[in-house]
């Protein structure tokens, strides 16, 4: 891709970042953490063309399907359904509010949502019996599954990763927004999660690690996953950071599901916007 | 009544082959769980036959996946195992998403009567029962369980279908229709038994018994746990002077629960007799006509249960 496009990607992902903050500061509540350091690869994703989609028609039978296993990222996808035109972006300052159809997880009854998220752990699953669907049917439509790091401990993950790779889905991607942190706390303190790569390989999986903040790798590495040759369904460790984009967020647990204050939002914002 | 020819089991799955023949949609996974009327199916429709291995919360995960695909899909292994298990799959990617997924659970109740608390099935009744999008059937007779997988099938949400194993009379015939979620067996006066699963045919010999003793007993076979048919069950509460729910579950939050919880909202004052099993785990030793009768959910457990209430 072109280093013009590049550099508009890398802007989209910025004005993303900002309206997501803006959501969350006034909603009073959602998940900062989490959207921010996976906004650059959903924005490879939608504005990289890399998915197939119409906004327009939401069902449209043959797009490839996304689904964002980690659900509590929600606000970045909506930032940009909304962009794409999938629903009056109206809806953004209404999030989580009264009678808005955004809620703080993603739900099948938000046009452009493929399945409901946010208990940890299903997505892959899900992914897995498209994909499988795909097959099946002989469709060419891809599905592509963003999950967490933490995530990852969730045991149902492996299930999926096992039958995916055994009924060889070459069609089926999935991508690690790997931060390091779950809710909590790191997540070298809770459990080993060494050698992410390298476990995906051990089930069957071709893996391939990026930078998950560099657009040219993400756009780089996904533009090639429909032309893939191997038989395997296709692991990328994105390494991220959590709360990317604000520096005194950035790589902070407690940042998860905080919510700035007014002086902390200008200092977000005008980071963002300096950017 | 004449006795069925069939194994209750194989009448599910004879009839599941059927539906599978004329529509390619139709997918059924396993959870490493056989049968020997699968057998044919997975021989015949080898692309509409997947065993998943031992990974039930994939396999619910997985139907889903297919479901929204587009696909009828229904999913088998042990109750335990496809209910409890994997509850939460359940009940997001199947009830919440509200997809067209059958789940086939095999032993209600004391069915795996030596294999323990592991394999009983004696708690999914209550936490079913407690998912909004769900239908739930407990067949209680071949030609009644052919018809529950068609039930399965033209649904557009989540059904939950309890599975039985070995003969069990025939209380229906071929035209009988399963559309109002419960059947009047028997008219009686001063108590009807509401029954579900094969514990409608002890409530029927129970039934026998009592009218023999003067006690004009009715029977419901209520095979359809959820949604209730709330109308029906009004007329025919209003008509009983007591009522008894049986049924091989724990005595929390079964049909003992739900019909308990219909006279409440109703504002109906009937006196109401469960018979269920205990709240507790079942380690005792035997198979499931012994542990039946131990719990006294055999015929004779349930006259005995039955008429110190009604003396009292």
């Amino acid at each position: 891709m072109a280093t013009e496009q590049i550099l508009k990607l890398k802007e989209k992902a910025n004005w993303v970042r900002q309206r997501v903050l803006e959501m969350i500061t006034t909603a009073g509540k959602g998940h900062i953490g989490g959207a921010f350091s996976c906004t650059d690869i959903l924005t490879a994703l939608y504005y990289g063309g890399i998915l197939r989609f119409q906004a327009a028609d939401p069902k449209w039978i043959d797009r490839d399907r996304f689904i964002l296993s980690k659900g509590h990222s929600a606000a970045a996808l909506y930032v940009i359904l909304s962009d794409l035109g999938y629903f009056p972006s109206s809806e953004l300052s209404r999030f989580q509010k009264e009678n808005c159809i955004l809620g703080a997880h993603p739900s099948l009854k938000i046009p452009g949502i493929e399945a409901d998220t946010g208990s940890l752990g299903h997505g892959l699953g899900i992914g897995v019996g498209l994909a499988l669907s795909a097959k099946l049917g002989k469709k060419d439509f891809m599905t592509f599954v963003l999950l967490g790091d933490g995530e990852c401990c969730e045991g149902s993950i492996w299930e999926a990763a096992m039958f995916a790779s055994g009924r060889k889905l070459n069609n089926l991607v999935g991508i690690v927004d790997k931060n390091s942190l779950c809710s909590t706390d790191f997540l070298e303190n809770c459990v080993n999660m060494e050698q992410l790569e390298q476990r995906w390989k051990t089930f069957g999986w071709d893996a391939v690690t990026v930078d998950g903040h560099s657009l040219e790798e993400l756009v780089a590495v996904l533009s090639q996953t429909r032309s893939r040759q191997s038989e395997k369904p296709l692991m990328i460790i994105a390494n991220t950071v959590k709360s990317k984009g604000v520096s005194f967020m950035e790589g902070k647990p407690e940042w998860h599901h905080s919510v700035p204050n007014k002086e902390q939002f200008e200092i977000a914002k005008k980071e963002l916007s300096e950017e | 009544m004449t006795p069925s020819n069939i194994d209750i089991r194989d009448a599910f799955f004879d009839e599941l082959y059927n539906i599978a023949k004329n529509d390619p949609r139709v997918i059924l996974l396993v959870a490493d769980m056989g049968a020997f009327s699968l057998v044919k199916f997975k021989n015949d429709f080898p692309d509409q036959f997947i065993n998943v291995g031992i990974a039930e919360q994939n396999m619910v995960s997985v139907a889903a996946g297919l479901a929204l695909a587009g696909r009828k899909v229904f999913i088998y292994t042990i109750i335990p195992f496809i209910t409890q298990r994997c509850y939460e799959q359940i009940k997001i990617d199947l009830c919440s998403m509200n997809l067209p997924v059958t789940i086939l659970g095999v032993g209600p109740g004391l069915t795996y009567g030596n294999d323990g608390p592991t394999h009983h099935g004696t708690q999914d009744i209550a936490i079913m029962r407690a998912l909004p999008e769900i239908t739930i059937l407990n067949p209680s007779s071949a030609i009644m369980a052919a018809a529950s997988m068609n039930i399965g099938y033209k649904n557009s949400g989540p059904t939950y279908i309890r599975i039985d194993k070995g003969k069990i009379p025939e209380i229906y015939n071929q035209n009988s229709d399963f559309s109002d979620g419960l059947a009047e067996l028997k008219n009686g006066g001063e108590l009807t038994v509401i029954a579900t699963g094969i514990m409608v045919h002890q409530a029927l010999k129970a039934a026998q018994e009592l009218n023999n003793q003067s006690i004009s007993t009715g029977v419901v076979d209520l095979y359809r746990i959820k949604p209730l048919n709330k109308e029906k069950l009004s007329r025919i509460i209003d008509n009983s002077k007591r009522l008894a729910t049986l049924e091989e579950n724990s005595i929390v939050g079964g049909i003992g629960s739900a019909i308990s919880e219909f006279l409440t909202d109703n504002g109906k004052t009937i006196p109401l007799k469960r018979i269920a099993l205990p709240d507790q785990h079942c380690f005792e030793s035997g198979d499931r006509e012994s542990l039946l009768a131990f719990y006294n959910l055999d015929t004779n457990g349930i006259m005995k249960t039955v008429s110190e209430w009604i003396k009292k």
